[in-house]
């Protein structure tokens, strides 16, 4: 997960999320995604993405995500090439003022989250790119 | 390493490369004047490495390359004849040069000599050139031109002269007069046709006419005969051609002397001469050297044209339903011509696979000199292409696996021969598409790895742990690891530089993978397999559970389409063979349809007639087309898919055959586990 730089605030899977804009290619409208025969867990299809296929995470199979009903309008490209589709962008967010927690072990985000953040009455998971990279891995692996 | 040294080390490669190909012409037999054209050219070419070499600051190479230089020179001047052993040293040569180049571009220092292997040989050579007390023979005299004339031919151009003279070549000579204006255009194609004639020997100036204005020169060249009509002149720039020197004149007890020659070669018929020689010809190819930032903006540019394509095809896709036809069809001639503009684009990086081949073959002819090892080498794929940034790369741990193959593999004639093998070596290195991989495989007779050898060294270096029991995969996976050597001491050849640690570095830096094998007193087989970025791939597009697929034609035996419904674990006839039927759809784990009544034969690529057959159940054949094949992302990557493209309508997915020949027979046996 990155160090400083400044938080995106989303809503993606049906939860609240931060992502680091320093893992953050860019935000891209969504487009239709080209389901993947035979995918692998974790990935739904590929869209192009500059001339070049871009995997799409499927929330769905990640622990803890319930299945959304609602469809997503925009994708965060992330730097290790995933597109990540989210149902709402809310705006950019100062993450200094809220208070940090380490994720509860009982959380079964934990694997692919870097905690979360309280900040009044939201309560955002930050979106950890490495920890969700090595998780997809690992589905590939148990394959 | 510094990037702005990128054009340098371009130009080094490119200067290799070119004497490589040089050197290749002189293997076959050539006419005397493109034998001494190459040598000029291979003179030229260590000339220009010596002075790149001094720039940057590589004394040692500037030295090995001057030396080089020096044997081309004789070779120019007639003092060495090229031979089969000559060109094999002056290959070896060269290649020491070039692993020496690769070696300062990893920013290794430089060796005291580069050309240390061939110390003895190219001793050897120049002392033979070396010229008799008082045997240098000079028939420059014989030349019936004004003695302040011939005082301005230099040392070479005497050698040359006497040297024709000699092998019994007249000597002509062309006086023209150019313009002032355009005379060295001119001068640059009156050359190039006295070069394809024979010889030109040398371009001296000659007295303007009083009555013309321009310049006039004397071209001295070598030819059987000169025909005045077939000269490239314009009027009034031609004045006069002359027999300068007859060989006739040269006295009995010179001729036939031995002295050194260019290669003999039967001297061309004359109504051959005016027509241009195919090699000479083929050295002309202009050869256009980009820098890395330069490609670099072209590959980006591909990338652009790349997008553009996927754009109209969305278009396209999106206007489908448009009753009309004509921005239809203007869209569709736009995508088929920007597949052209990627398809050129592509191919613009790729080169044959062979040309890595031809710097091996030099350096094994060299090993089996030097290791007194006769090596029978055979090459098989060279016609595959790799991008032209991934053949660079893996050309250093190639020759390092060579040469282990040869320095290590192999035994000495006489272990061969103790063993009731053939005292010849042999070494076969093929390369191979599987799938979304090229696949290089380095085969030899050899002794096979030592695995209890490797154990040992294994538990000693603490790589392996006591009373654990360590597979063959594993002992010879152990080669792989840095600093693991079984050898307590480098040999001459190998052992230098690269290790095995570094070859499996750089292969799976370039996003691939080494496999080794081995028997003992049977041989090993080294496997690189490596990945396909992009291709153009001729393919079988079907249609199955509403998606495209394309099946590379190279592995489609047959397609069928009849009334008869199929289904998965049925069997089918096809051309009086009963063989089992798969559907596609179970193949990749998708809902199985009730039947289908379309199937395409696959087989295993490049596998011989026993090879594996299964008829492959598609819900509907397309038809056939190219289509340019993007790899999938590594966390893409789904069983028996090679890649996808982009169609008309939607991502076409290309199949790896041999694997869904694998899930095919998988599915096939789980049909009948459940029965």
């Amino acid at each position: 997960m990155s160090e400083g730089g400044s938080w995106l605030h989303v809503r993606a899977a049906g939860m609240d999320l931060v992502l680091s804009t320093l893992d953050l290619r860019e935000v891209v409208a969504m487009v239709p995604i080209s389901p993947l025969p035979g995918r692998p867990p974790g990935i739904q299809g590929v869209v192009v993405y500059q001339g070049e296929f871009l995997p799409v995470l499927a929330w769905e199979d990640l622990p803890g995500c319930p299945l959304s009903k609602v469809p997503p309008m925009a994708m965060a490209v992330l730097r290790p090439r995933l597109a990540i589709p989210l149902e709402r962008m809310i705006g950019m967010i100062d993450l200094s003022t809220g208070a940090h927690q380490e994720a509860d072990e009982n959380d079964l985000t934990v694997t692919w989250t870097g905690g979360r953040v309280r900040m009044g009455a939201l309560d955002l998971r930050v979106l950890d790119p490495d920890r969700l990279i090595a998780l997809l891995r690992r589905f590939r692996g148990e394959r | 390493m510094d990037q702005s040294l990128d054009d340098v080390w371009a130009e080094f490669e490119d200067l290799f490369g070119q004497a490589r190909q040089t050197l290749a012409t002189l293997k076959e037999p050539q006419p005397a004047h493109v034998v001494q054209a190459s040598v000029n050219s291979l003179f030229r070419t260590t000339h220009t490495l010596k002075g790149m070499a001094g720039m940057l600051g590589f004394p040692s190479f500037s030295k090995a390359a001057h030396r080089m230089e020096d044997i081309f020179d004789l070779m120019r001047k007639g003092r060495l004849r090229s031979t089969d052993s000559l060109v094999e040293t002056l290959e070896a040569g060269i290649l020491a040069l070039e692993s020496g180049v690769a070696g300062l571009r990893r920013g290794r220092s430089e060796p005291e000599d580069y050309l240390q292997s061939l110390r003895r040989q190219l001793g050897e050579l120049e002392a033979l050139a070396r010229p008799a007390e008082g045997a240098s023979q000079d028939l420059t005299s014989l030349i019936d031109l004004p003695p302040e004339v011939l005082k301005a031919l230099s040392e070479y151009e005497h050698t040359r002269v006497t040297a024709l003279l000699m092998s019994g070549m007249p000597i002509h000579g062309v006086k023209v007069c150019l313009d002032f204006a355009t005379f060295d255009e001119r001068l640059r194609v009156f050359s190039e046709a006295l070069g394809s004639f024979g010889e030109l020997i040398s371009t001296l100036p000659w007295d303007v006419p009083g009555d013309r204005e321009g310049l006039a020169f004397l071209l001295m060249t070598a030819c059987p005969v000169l025909d005045p009509a077939q000269l490239p002149a314009l009027e009034g720039e031609l004045l006069g051609t002359d027999l300068l020197a007859d060989p006739a004149r040269v006295p009995t007890s010179l001729r036939d002397e031995g002295q050194a020659q260019p290669v003999e070669v039967p001297t061309p018929e004359p109504q051959a001469v005016v027509a241009p020689v195919a090699s000479s010809q083929a050295q002309e190819v202009e050869i256009l050297r980009l820098p890395a930032h330069r490609v670099e903006a072209l590959e980006a540019r591909l990338m652009a044209v790349g997008q553009l394509r996927d754009e109209a095809s969305l278009l396209l896709r999106r206007t489908h339903q448009a009753h009309d036809d004509r921005p239809m069809a203007l869209m569709g001639h736009i995508e088929d011509g920007l597949l052209d503009v990627q398809k050129s684009l592509l191919q613009m990086r790729m080169v044959k696979v062979e040309s890595l081949f031809s710097r091996i073959e030099p350096m094994v002819k060299s090993l089996s000199r030097d290791t007194g090892k006769p090596v029978k080498l055979t090459f098989q794929g060279g016609d595959l292409e790799l991008e032209r940034s991934i053949l660079g790369k893996l050309t250093e741990p190639f020759l390092h696996m060579v040469r282990n193959a040869v320095d290590h593999g192999l035994e000495t004639p006489s272990e061969r021969a103790a063993l009731g093998k053939s005292e010849t070596g042999s070494l076969r290195i093929s390369a191979a598409q599987r799938g979304r991989n090229l696949r290089f495989d380095i085969r030899d007779d050899g002794r096979g790895f030592n695995l209890e050898r490797i154990e040992i060294r294994g538990l000693e270096l603490g790589l392996l742990k006591a009373g654990e029991v360590h597979t063959p995969e594993r002992l010879h996976r152990l080669t792989l690891e840095p600093g693991f050597s079984t050898q307590d001491t480098a040999s001459q050849l190998s052992g230098r530089g690269v290790g095995m640690d570094v070859v499996r570095a750089e292969i799976e830096a370039l996003g691939g993978e080494v496999h080794l094998s081995s028997e003992a007193r049977r041989g090993s087989l080294i496997r690189l397999s490596l990945p396909l970025s992009r291709a153009v791939v001729s393919c079988l597009k079907v249609r199955s559970a509403g998606q495209g697929f394309g099946i590379p034609l190279g592995s489609v035996v047959r397609v069928q389409a009849g009334r008869a419904v199929c289904r998965g674990g049925d069997q089918v006839l096809v051309l009086g063979r009963s063989l089992p039927l798969e559907s596609l759809q179970a193949c990749l784990g998708l809902p199985e349809p009730d039947g289908q009544r379309a199937f395409v034969v696959l087989s295993q690529q490049g596998a011989a007639a026993r090879s594996v057959e299964v008829a492959l159940g598609v819900d509907e054949i397309v038809g056939r087309g190219e289509v340019l094949l993007r790899s999938l992302p590594e966390l893409a990557h789904a069983a028996g898919i090679m890649g996808g493209s982009l169609q008309e309508e939607g991502i076409l997915w290309v199949l790896d055959p041999d694997a869904i020949l694998g899930l095919a027979m998988d599915s096939l046996m789980r049909r009948v586990a459940r029965v």
